[in-house]
């Protein structure tokens, strides 16, 4: 495996951060829900409790 | 650990977790399929009582993660053994995952599992929705496991240990957002 750059290091360590998915599918939930998209608001709400069990891997 | 000795090890962590993601998609499906089953239960409650009572679960769950109730979780406490890891790696991590994917096999330790199955059992929804919800269960567990995987740094599983709360109380009040948006009174999106 190549030693990575350092801007490289910082940019897969900002999107590989544990709070971005929790923002996005938060932000998939509720416009699921305001668009009346009831299965994609489900589907986002059991993705944000899988991923509420993330410290337990 | 799944990704033990880490992401220098020569075995294909790439097909470690593809096989764990399968088997946690897997398990999220049985229990949501099982939800689906016992779902049937609360179809004679009216519609209204229904998305009321699943708002009502969702605040509670966000009030517990916030400290404001003390709500002890119905959780089967104990540990996956580790020698399922050690006896043969494909299999193993395969039931690895599927027995985390059910969410009853080991701890669950936030709220908003309970949440999703509470509200799984009262929302009453056709067979497809349901399994699909269940599969994003199992693919919202993976993520963080893909995440670790693809950062390639030996600081993250700290970085996320560091973050639980936040990700706990986030997602608790996320999801009574979204449920609150869903269901408001007058929507009647339960049918």
């Amino acid at each position: 495996m190549p030693q990575l750059t350092a801007p490289a290091g910082r940019l897969r360590r900002g999107l590989t951060e544990p709070l971005l998915p929790v923002a996005a599918l938060t932000l998939l939930a509720v416009t699921a829900a305001a668009l009346d998209a009831a299965v994609l608001c489900w589907a986002a709400v059991g993705a944000l409790a899988g991923y509420a069990l993330s410290g337990s891997v | 650990m799944l990704f033990s000795p880490g992401w220098r090890a020569p075995v294909r962590q790439g097909e470690v977790l593809a096989v764990f993601t399968l088997g946690l998609l897997l398990g999220g499906v049985l229990s949501a399929a099982v939800a689906w089953l016992l779902s049937g239960l609360a179809a004679p409650l009216p519609s209204s009582a229904r998305a009321m009572a699943i708002v009502v679960v969702a605040a509670l769950g966000a009030a517990r993660e916030f400290g404001l109730v003390r709500i002890p979780l119905p959780q089967n406490a104990r540990q996956i053994p580790q020698d399922v890891l050690q006896i043969r790696l494909r299999r193993g991590t395969l039931q690895f995952g599927f027995e985390l994917g059910t969410g009853v096999r080991t701890y669950v330790s936030a709220s908003s599992p309970y949440v999703l199955a509470l509200g799984l059992l009262l929302s009453h929804q056709g067979p497809a929705a349901s399994l699909l919800v269940g599969a994003a269960f199992g693919a919202g567990r993976a993520l963080s496991a893909a995440l670790t995987y693809l950062a390639r740094d030996p600081a993250r599983d700290a970085a996320v240990s560091l973050r639980m709360p936040w990700i706990k109380s986030a997602t608790a009040l996320s999801t009574l957002a979204a449920l609150a948006l869903l269901l408001a009174p007058g929507t009647d999106r339960l049918g």
